[in-house]
C-alpha cells in the first residue's frame, strides 16, 4: 500500500522531469489527493488508464487488471517554469502531525504551528478530516482538523 | 558656408602659398586668387609651388581629395567612399603598461543602463563601499599588493548592482567597482515597495541565507551587509538569518541571487494555476489608500 509521501515524490520528480503526465498507483488516497491538486491548479487533469497509458473509455477494474491500473495526472507548466515547484509530506509513519482549527488558522495565518512552518504566499496544505481529504482553508470552513498529510507549493 | 575640413584645406593651402611671404592671414581661395592676380608686378598668379604638380596658372580645386595635401590616412565613410568630412586617423603609439593598469574604468554610457535611467539619475545613487580589503599576488618577483573593492549601489527604489574593483589604489578600485556595478543594475520586486513577498531560502557556496518578510514598521533586522543592500534597494522592513559561512563578498553575492532570481510575484503563481488573485490587505482593509 504506497503511502502519500510516495505521491509527493513522484509528482515532485515528474514536474522536474518536464514530463507531460505521470503515472502513480491508483489508491483512494492518491485519487482524493490528486483530486485537491486538480482544484487548487496544480495539475490539468486527473485520470485511470492502465501502466501504459490513460483509458479513452471507461475500464472496470477487476482483478484481472488490478495490477496494471494506474491514475495518470496531466502536469502543468507556465513561463517555462512547473507550476508545482515543492511537494512535501508533514505526517510521517515516525512522527504523524494532527492539527486542531487554531493550529491550523495559525498555519494559514504564515505563522508556526506544532514545528510546522507556516503556509507562504502561494502554498497548500492537504490533510485528511472526517469530511475527507481536503485542502487546509476548505477544512477550515468546515472547521474541521486532522492529520497534515502534505503541502505543495 | 564652407565646411570645417573645407577650411582646414584652406588654411593648409595658404599656409603654403605664403612661406615665400610674410603673408600669415588666412583667406578663401577666390581671395587667394584674386589677391594674387593684383599683386603689382606680377606676370602670373602666386600659386602653391608644389613639386610634381606645379602646372603654372592652375589652383588645385580644393574641394575634391588631392593626392598629395590630403596624404594623411582617413577613415572610410559607411559606403567605402573617401571624402572631406571624414576624420583623419593618426597611428599612436601603444599605452604604456602601468598607464593601462592606473586607468579607472570608463565611466558608464547610458546605453548599459537599464531602460529609463539617465546618467544624472546615476547621481542621486546611494553608493556603499562594503568590502575594501588588500590582496596579493605572489610571484616569483614577491608579493604584488592590491587593493580590493566591492560596491553596492542603489536608488532606494528597488534598483540595485553591486561591483568589484581591484587597483593599486584604493580610490581607483572603489571607482572601477563603482562605475561596474552602475553597468550592473537589476530591478528587485518588493510587496509594498517595502518588504520581499515571501520567505527565502537560498545556498550561495557556503553561505546560506534565510530571508523572512515582515510587517510593516519592522525593520531591516539582518546581518550588516544584508542591511546596507536593503536600505539601497529600498527593503524597509525584513528579517534574515546567515547560516555557514559569513564571508562578506559571499553574503553580498548571496543576497543579490536570492532576491533578484526566487522572488515569485502571487500574479504569475495565479496565472500558472488558472486562478484569481486579490490582496485581501489592500482590497478589504484598504491598506495603502
Amino acid at each position: 500500500m504506497p503511502r502519500h509521501y510516495d505521491l509527493c515524490a513522484r509528482v515532485q520528480n515528474g514536474f522536474a522531469a518536464r514530463l507531460r503526465r505521470i503515472a502513480v498507483p491508483d489508491t483512494k488516497m492518491n485519487l482524493a489527493i490528486s483530486n485537491v491538486l486538480y482544484k487548487e491548479g496544480f495539475i490539468a487533469g486527473v485520470s485511470r488508464g492502465d501502466h501504459v497509458q490513460p483509458d479513452s473509455e471507461y475500464v472496470v477494474t477487476t482483478p484481472d487488471n488490478i495490477a496494471t491500473r494506474r491514475l495518470w495526472l496531466e502536469l502543468k507548466y507556465n513561463n517555462d517554469e512547473p507550476v508545482l515547484k515543492k511537494m512535501s509530506a508533514v505526517s510521517k509513519p515516525s512522527k504523524k502531525i494532527v492539527m486542531k482549527v487554531e493550529e491550523l488558522q495559525n498555519l494559514a495565518a504564515g505563522n508556526r504551528a506544532q514545528f510546522i512552518k507556516g503556509l507562504q504566499p502561494g502554498e497548500i496544505a492537504i490533510l485528511t478530516t472526517n469530511y475527507g481529504v481536503l485542502e487546509l482553508r476548505d477544512a477550515l470552513e468546515k472547521g474541521a482538523g486532522g492529520e497534515l498529510l502534505c503541502r505543495a507549493i | 558656408m564652407a565646411s570645417p575640413a573645407l577650411w582646414q584645406r584652406c588654411i593648409a593651402a595658404s599656409a603654403l602659398a605664403s612661406t615665400s611671404r610674410n603673408v600669415t592671414r588666412t583667406f578663401t581661395t577666390t581671395t587667394a586668387v584674386a589677391m594674387a592676380r593684383q599683386r603689382p608686378g606680377a606676370s602670373k598668379p602666386t600659386v602653391a609651388r608644389v613639386p610634381g604638380l606645379d602646372h603654372p596658372g592652375t589652383l588645385h580645386n580644393l574641394s575634391e581629395i588631392h593626392p598629395l595635401l590630403d596624404h594623411y590616412p582617413r577613415k572610410t565613410d559607411q559606403d567605402g567612399s573617401l571624402n572631406l568630412e571624414t576624420p583623419k586617423l593618426w597611428a599612436s603609439a601603444p599605452p604604456l603598461d602601468n598607464m593601462l593598469k592606473n586607468q579607472a574604468d570608463d565611466d558608464v554610457d547610458e546605453a548599459s543602463l537599464p531602460h529609463g535611467l539617465t546618467k544624472d539619475d546615476l547621481k542621486k545613487f546611494l553608493k556603499r563601499a562594503l568590502v575594501v580589503k588588500r590582496t596579493s599576488n605572489m610571484t616569483t618577483a614577491g608579493k604584488i599588493p592590491s587593493m580590493y573593492a566591492l560596491v553596492v549601489v542603489g536608488n532606494g527604489e528597488g534598483i540595485a548592482g553591486y561591483g568589484e574593483g581591484k587597483d593599486d589604489e584604493v580610490a581607483r578600485a572603489v571607482r572601477k567597482a563603482t562605475n561596474r556595478a552602475m553597468r550592473n543594475l537589476t530591478a528587485f520586486d518588493r510587496y509594498d515597495d517595502r518588504t520581499i513577498y515571501h520567505d527565502i531560502d537560498h545556498k550561495f557556496h557556503a553561505t546560506n541565507i534565510q530571508f523572512r518578510s515582515r510587517p510593516p514598521g519592522f525593520g531591516n533586522r539582518c546581518n550588516h551587509y544584508i542591511h546596507e543592500i536593503c536600505s539601497c534597494i529600498g527593503i524597509l522592513d525584513i528579517s534574515a538569518k546567515v547560516w555557514g559561512s559569513r564571508n562578506p563578498m559571499n553574503v553580498i553575492k548571496a543576497t543579490f541571487e536570492a532576491l533578484s532570481l526566487k522572488q515569485k510575484l502571487p500574479e504569475d503563481i495565479a496565472r500558472g494555476r488558472g486562478k484569481r488573485v486579490v490582496d485581501v490587505q489592500h482590497t478589504y482593509y484598504g491598506a495603502n489608500e
